[in-house]
């Protein structure tokens, strides 16, 4: 008798688990949009006769009831927080590094020497004709290094760095890693987010200054202004478990040029920062209104001066702080643009008139500079 | 349909045991075959029709051996049933490899068939082999209901990886179960720990394996060597034994007694008891309807040698059709026939410390040849772990993926013996109320964390974050 009670709660147990969820998972709404893992989530699909038959509508049904799963989020942070019990030091590709940084990791496996070879041969090009000056930021991960799980082994940039200098030569290259490295024991790098911080960017611009012999206008580190100190970036979307918020900084000292600023040849603003993203997960977006395909900036800078800058969005938070040495900037982010860059280029300032500033993270010049013509 | 997802766990699980446990008495049956076929169809639906052709085949067979029997006619009629089988399994599982092996070897270019393997084709058709074999040689009554008949070869629990049930094991049963509650108790409870295995170990632990397999042999250290193949030694384990689990445990709650598959291979000490241990309903199928009509061992220890050899082809190219596969089986014929001649009973005068060590490596080098398809990449991993590439014992990617894993390695270690179901037995034999107390609650807790951490990484599966721009 006393077996059958134990026997009548287990199953108890075990079934109620199960249907309980199935019950709520039946009834709850379903969400368009995951803010956390920012993407759009699977709805569900249309019947159609000949999606029955091949099994794709069966394929996209479960697709959708997996994205759809009540309290999806919470189950991630289960998972999460298991894997950390198992003393896990790394979650979907993100080192959980000392003083509560999280880490990028780039492995050497996935930039091939091809893949190397390809970009430079686009790098050069672009450098040739223009005279431009290249500036690729070090990821954390070969920065931060003391702050990485033992015998953690990734992609060397340092090496690659040290390539392209040789390639472009020393003319063209802006020594940005030896900045970064000297300032290592700083917050050059936000905590929970792949990017750089306003205070990594600053000594980038030194680096710049120096390549570019200019004399005015080292901005000094200590002159920060903190805009929020919730900031929880894409690594902690990566991991999603409760980490110590970031702080998000600028440099007022920006603001005080007066410009115009038009985005995507549209919408035009008169700050390079944007505060309404402070409210939404993306607090990044605050530096140049997030990522568009190009940006032009006229300042009261009456120079003539012009500056094109071939960016990723590394650049979002360091185009404000070299845009007071010239009356005009031109920002391209050549994910979003389609056409030929050369020809854009040369149809707003003839060759020869304006700087050129190819800026990128080592990751993303690897993974994404591509342009045609 | 897996069971591993969202789908089974949350929509054709509930539904499915809802719909099963309020029909009454005969129509249990109409809803295990209904069920049955959504869950394979879901996946393959033309699939299906193929799985029903054998049912049907299997069905007139068996029934026309009955009314001939005695005569040369049954015979015939088996030879016939068995070729239907063993046509569609050679056609779908095989025609491509002999094609494309023909043409390696002959240059030619036969085109390429290019079908996908129908789910778990090798498990029903030995499953509708054993059935008209038995009722051939009157081991087996036959069965004359169709309906009875398709519930054996399609039930969802053990369609897709086992184990392979006779027919003669369940016969019964097809039309005379009842599950009480200490059934269905246990059956959930072995369900859920099967659902661990697979989701939790497996899944797991085969991340591991999937960074090594994808690295330069020829750059390895022999740490990652090891670490990836016993990595993958654990992985298949707790996957096939999972799903094994799965099965008998939904077959239990459905009041069937499906056959053990595993019984803790990995702590043999002979190659002879690996496979005692190690997918037993396959060994089994292949002894009966195999090895002893062959002669087994009744006929001098020359032809138990060749025996021996045929069975461990067919064993090996039953898992894949492969080279490797038929590698995989001959590298086990060979210390199983080393073990009849003298190193069995070497074995049994030595330490069993050396019996274990002797059977893992075999063991683990044998996953090498099983997991990896061509010349190069078994010689060159083989060489990464005797340390023959040059690259010494250690590396910092080792020693990285080892300091990551190893906390999941020991638990998959220590998964892999009895001993924590040893340690329950003895909580339970203790008698003490205290003892009674722990067991009890420990029954009900364990099974539910595992549960709801099983549905944490199956859903975690999918996490997919999106992390630069939006489109």
């Amino acid at each position: 008798m006393k077996e059958k009670v134990e026997a009548w709660l287990t199953v108890g147990i075990i079934c109620g688990i199960l249907l309980a969820f199935t019950v709520v998972d039946l009834i709850k709404e379903d969400r368009f949009f995951s803010e956390t893992e920012n993407r759009i989530l699977a709805s569900r699909p249309k019947y159609s006769k000949e999606s029955l038959l091949d099994g794709t509508l069966m394929e996209k049904y479960e697709e959708y009831i997996t994205d759809q799963f009540v309290g999806r989020d919470k189950w991630i942070s289960i998972k999460t927080g298991t894997d950390m019990l198992l003393q896990k030091k790394e979650i979907n590709g993100v080192y959980l590094a000392k003083n509560d940084y999280l880490i990028e990791q780039h492995l050497p496996a996935d930039f091939s020497p091809e893949l190397v070879e390809k970009r430079l041969a686009l790098l050069e090009r672009l450098v040739d004709r223009f005279d431009a000056k290249v500036m690729l930021v070090p990821t954390a991960d070969n920065i931060l290094t003391d702050k990485l799980p033992a015998y953690t082994e990734d992609f060397d940039q340092k090496a690659f760095l040290d390539t392209v200098r040789e390639r472009i030569g020393e003319e063209h290259y802006v020594d940005v890693y030896r900045v970064l490295w000297e300032h290592r024991n700083e917050d050059i790098y936000y905590r929970t987010d792949h990017h750089w911080t306003t205070r990594g960017a600053c000594y980038g611009y030194a680096a710049w200054a120096e390549a570019m012999e200019l004399e005015e206008g080292a901005y000094n580190t200590d002159e920060t202004a903190v805009v929020t100190n919730e900031f929880l970036g894409t690594l902690h979307s990566k991991i999603n478990m409760p980490v110590k918020p970031d702080t998000i900084e600028y440099l007022p000292m920006t603001e005080d040029v007066p410009k115009k600023i038009v985005y995507d040849m549209t919408v035009k603003k008169d700050s390079f920062y944007e505060k309404s993203y402070l409210d939404t997960k993306n607090k990044y977006g605050f530096f140049l209104d997030d990522n568009h395909a190009f940006v032009e900036i006229k300042t009261n800078c009456k120079n003539g001066k012009s500056l094109f800058v071939i960016k990723d969005s590394y650049a979002n938070c360091t185009v404000p702080l070299l845009a007071m040495h010239y009356e005009k900037v031109y920002v391209i982010d050549l994910r979003f643009m389609n056409g030929k860059l050369i020809p854009f280029m040369e149809g707003y300032e003839k060759k020869g008139d304006m700087d050129v500033l190819i800026l990128y993270n080592c990751v993303h010049f690897l993974e994404e500079f591509q342009y045609y013509g | 349909m897996v069971f591993s997802s969202v789908l089974f766990l949350f929509r054709f699980l509930p539904l499915f045991m809802i719909c099963y446990f309020i029909a009454p008495g005969r129509m249990k049956n109409i809803v295990l075959l209904l069920g049955s076929l959504i869950f394979y169809a879901w996946g393959e639906p033309v699939y299906a029709v193929l799985m029903l052709f054998s049912t049907v085949s299997d069905y007139v067979h068996g029934r026309l051996i009955e009314s001939k029997r005695g005569t040369r006619a049954a015979k015939w009629l088996l030879v016939s049933s068995l070729c239907i089988n063993l046509l569609l399994l050679g056609f779908f599982k095989y025609a491509d490899f002999l094609i494309g092996t023909v043409n390696a070897v002959f240059g030619t270019t036969f085109p390429l068939f290019e079908l996908g393997l129908p789910i778990g084709i090798s498990f029903y058709t030995f499953q509708t082999m054993s059935y008209t074999i038995d009722v051939y040689r009157g081991e087996a009554k036959v069965q004359k209901n169709l309906l009875d008949f398709g519930v054996f070869v399609t039930m969802f629990p053990q369609l897709i990886a086992g184990p392979i049930v006779k027919y003669r094991h369940v016969a019964e049963r097809l039309h005379n179960r009842r599950a009480d509650i200490e059934k269905i108790s246990y059956g959930a409870k072995r369900f859920v720990t099967g659902l661990a295995k697979k989701v939790l170990l497996a899944n797991n632990i085969g991340l591991l394996w999937s960074i090594i397999k994808e690295a330069e042999y020829a750059r390895m250290s022999v740490l990652t060597a090891w670490l990836g193949i016993v990595a993958f030694s654990l992985q298949i384990y707790f996957d096939f034994s999972g799903y094994s689990d799965m099965a008998i445990g939904l077959g239990a709650i459905m009041g069937f007694e499906f056959p053990e598959n595993f019984d803790y291979p990995y702590i043999s000490a002979s190659i002879t008891e690996f496979w005692r241990r190690w997918h037993i309903s396959l060994g089994s199928w292949f002894r009966e309807y195999v090895y002893i009509p062959l002669g087994g061992n009744r006929k001098g220890l020359p032809r138990q040698m060749i025996n021996i050899l045929i069975v461990w082809m067919l064993t090996g190219i039953w898992h894949g059709a492969g080279w490797n596969f038929l590698l995989w089986g001959l590298w086990f014929a060979l210390f199983l026939v080393l073990e009849k001649m003298f190193l069995g009973k070497v074995l049994a005068h030595v330490p069993r410390l050396f019996g274990h060590i002797y059977c893992l490596v075999v063991v683990i080098v044998g996953w090498v040849l099983f997991e990896l398809e061509s010349v190069s990449a078994i010689g060159g991993y083989l060489q990464a772990m005797f340390g023959l590439n040059g690259r010494g014992l250690l590396d910092r990617r080792g020693l990285y993926l080892g300091r990551e894993n190893a906390v999941l390695l020991i638990i998959g270690v220590i998964s892999s013996t009895p001993l924590c179901f040893k340690l329950l037995e003895k909580l339970k034999k203790s008698g003490s109320g205290y003892g009674m107390a722990l067991y009890h609650l420990g029954e009900k807790l364990v099974p539910a964390a595992l549960l709801l951490l099983s549905i944490a990484y199956v859903v975690e599966a999918s996490y997919n974050p999106f992390l630069y721009f939006r489109f």
